[in-house]
């Protein structure tokens, strides 16, 4: 009796685990994107330059940030900022914290401290806000690990009067009040598919190293490469998506993995962490087949020049991650101190000059800037 | 830990307060104590009892799954793929849900049915194939997993209606919903333990396994039970942990099988199995909790707070070893 019913649930355990994959339909979007809509912009040759501003303001939607609790206003006053992003000790968020700390120096009454959890993990990041909240400082910056689940110790913060500014992963809206988008992901998805066509031709094979499937960012992308390809390059052949957290080893691996499943049929491999390409361009480099595959993804210039200077990668695509962390901090205070509010449509950030608003409460970074051999040495981050 | 005396007579008050004070729970509540009242000196916003509720509501999860695997350490096994079934749960939640069109109540019994059942295969496989619970749930640990990847696709189930959320972010008499759920389940669990046949033959299976086979224990029974229980308190963590959060996502839960047997040893269990009991791993689990908190408030940023409370759990351990085998000799 035991048995028989311990055969069963094995079976049935089983079952589920192999059938699983083989539901998945073969016209789905590729793996790791996600079921937003999508937005691709015009073709490689076919789009002017700079036309993306344009369209932007032609239909400005409506703020739909939130809205901070009224207290006494700080305008001008000190103030104690908490930067929690999604994990620290790696070198992206590194060069946040670096950009903010550049701007609380040049404001000259903020004072920024940065602390997050050590892996990237959702309910850590929530009890840390949540302590930063009770200790009480005057505004927070976070980059989620999770839109919805970081909401609610988010509006707690806006409840209790502590103004809050998302920069590289966003929250749900009404949760904060501005987020500091680095790059549009249409923008992105382009730039990527773009870089691998011009290097290995319209009909290239290529993989996909992400996070993982779920998180937003990287979904996106994912979402936003696979519309432009569609539209654009409808001959390309995704092969697969792997996930790597946002580890080195692993995406060392998993990069090694497609160079030994696909062989000869591999083109190109398409990075989407800080961390995966530089694993993927080593992976690469150390099978010796710089030339077969192409490397190309987001990347920090540091971890990636080795690679670009020997020639085995030709160029990887990223924002500065330094204006990044200072575009956040210039916003906070311009909030504070009242000089940027719902319904404005764009707002002065030191250095970088003007910033635009889109998407109801959202401030554009910038287009998606390429590091190549000519430029690599310019930075340091 | 009850010892006979040959000459039955009633303990003084004095007696029995020292018998409890060098008890390891005793000891450890010391610790707590003493960390409790530095972390109140070095911050004002610590002791208050908004903030301590708050971190009752966040410690829920850890404290529900740490109960059954104070049982299980007990009989010298251990159950590594706890925070795997609690995300396997979510997810079957989120999905039922969302894609199958369950009622969210069935939804919700739907997910802590599997959950139980992931628990029962892990004691099925320890009990009848024989394989150490180490490896098995080691296996189950990648393996629950990938069921919640796989069933998800790796997407969120999001938009719960208000009502759900009254378990994770909701409050009853002034104290968080769950909380109540957890101080419940520590005293009837802690009570099994502590008086019943079942706790008895618990400790009697930790401390020489063949020895209760040969007493006419049903040891292949008790062990089962005990793995499908941790599943069960897995699945009901995940749901709350759901309801807290307001999302599914299938990493939900990862690494949280080292954070509930940290808690539990640093409780006074042995890892080698015979000697435990709840309310030293409910001490455990509050202890880590507050640390975590109280260090962050004091301006201790948290990769330096993961370092302290490595350290807190070794030293209390040691604290405890050097005071137990004292009383040992005296």
């Amino acid at each position: 009796m035991n048995k028989t019913l311990a055969i069963t649930l094995i079976l049935a355990l089983f079952l589920a685990l192999v059938v699983m994959p083989l539901s998945a339909d073969g016209h789905e979007r590729w793996d790791g994107s996600d079921e937003l809509d999508v937005n691709p912009l015009e073709c490689m040759g076919a789009e002017m330059m700079d036309d993306d501003g344009d369209m932007e303001e032609m239909d400005m939607p409506e703020y739909d940030g939130g809205m901070v609790a009224m207290g006494d206003s700080m305008a001008g006053m000190d103030i104690v900022v908490v930067d929690v992003p999604k994990l620290i000790g790696i070198g992206y968020f590194a060069a946040t914290t670096l950009g903010q700390q550049q701007a609380a120096e040049e404001l000259g009454n903020v004072s920024v401290s940065t602390d997050g959890p050590t892996d990237a993990n959702i309910d850590d990041q929530i009890q840390i806000i949540d302590s930063y909240i009770t200790q009480g400082v005057d505004g927070i910056l976070f980059a989620a690990n999770d839109p919805v689940a970081i909401a609610p110790v988010l509006r707690k913060a806006l409840e209790a009067g502590i103004h809050v500014v998302g920069y590289d992963a966003n929250s749900e809206p009404d949760a904060r009040e501005w987020f500091v988008n680095q790059a549009e992901f249409n923008g992105i998805g382009k730039a990527l598919i773009d870089s691998l066509v011009s290097q290995k031709g319209e009909d290239a094979s290529f993989g996909i190293v992400t996070s993982t499937f779920t998180t937003p960012n990287q979904a996106r992308w994912v979402s936003e490469m696979w519309a432009y390809a569609d539209k654009c390059f409808p001959d390309l052949d995704w092969l697969e998506t792997l996930e790597a957290q946002e580890d080195a080893g692993l995406s060392f691996q998993q990069a090694q993995t497609l160079i030994n499943k696909y062989g000869e049929d591999l083109d190109g491999i398409i990075a989407l962490t800080s961390v995966a390409t530089p694993a993927s361009a080593d992976a690469v480099n150390q099978a010796d087949v710089c030339e077969d595959v192409a490397v190309t993804g987001l990347g920090l210039p540091n971890a990636m020049r080795p690679y670009i200077s020997s020639g085995c990668v030709q160029e990887v695509y990223l924002w500065n991650p330094v204006d990044l962390g200072y575009a956040a901090v210039y916003i906070l205070r311009a909030v504070i101190d009242g000089e940027f509010q719902p319904g404005d449509s764009s707002v002065m950030a030191g250095r970088l000059g003007e910033l635009m608003v889109v998407n109801g409460s959202e401030v554009l970074l910038g287009p998606p800037f390429a590091f190549t051999a000519e430029n690599v040495d310019d930075f340091d981050f | 830990m009850q010892e006979t005396t040959p000459a039955p007579r009633n303990p003084t008050v004095s007696e029995k307060l020292r018998r409890l004070i060098i008890s390891q729970e005793g000891v450890l509540f010391l610790i707590m104590l003493a960390s409790v009242l530095f972390l109140a000196t070095r911050t004002d916003k610590f002791l208050t009892v908004d903030n301590l509720l708050q971190q009752g509501r966040f410690m829920t999860e850890i404290g529900l799954i740490a109960i059954p695997m104070t049982y299980i350490i007990i009989t010298g096994g251990i159950d590594l793929s706890v925070g795997s079934i609690l995300g396997l749960a979510a997810i079957v939640l989120g999905w039922t849900w969302q894609e199958l069109g369950f009622p969210l109540e069935l939804a919700i019994i739907t997910a802590i049915i599997s959950g139980t059942v992931a628990g029962f295969v892990n004691g099925l496989f320890i009990v009848r194939v024989g394989v150490p619970p180490l490896i098995m749930t080691l296996a189950t640990l990648a393996l629950y997993r990938g069921l919640a990847e796989g069933i998800s696709e790796a997407r969120s189930a999001r938009g719960y209606p208000e009502w759900f959320f009254q378990l994770g972010q909701g409050e009853f008499l002034g104290i968080p919903t769950q909380l109540w759920l957890l101080i419940f389940a520590v005293i009837i669990f802690g009570i099994v333990l502590a008086r019943t046949r079942l706790g008895r033959a618990l400790y009697a299976i930790g401390n020489n396994e063949t020895g209760a086979r040969f007493s006419g224990l049903t040891v292949n029974r008790h062990l089962l039970f005990i793995y499908t229980f941790s599943g069960f308190m897995s699945a009901v963590a995940g749901y709350i942990f759901v309801s807290r959060v307001s999302t599914t996502r299938s990493d939900m839960g990862t690494g949280m099988e080292l954070d509930v047997i940290a808690a539990v040893v640093l409780g006074g269990t042995s890892i080698f199995g015979g000697a435990g009991s709840v309310p030293g791993t409910i001490i455990g689990v509050v202890l880590i909790q507050l640390l975590k908190n109280g260090l962050v408030l004091a301006g201790v940023t948290s990769d330096a707070t993961i370092v302290v409370i490595g350290s807190v759990l070794i030293f209390a351990i040691l604290v405890n070893n050097f005071i137990q085998s004292r009383r040992g000799e005296g």
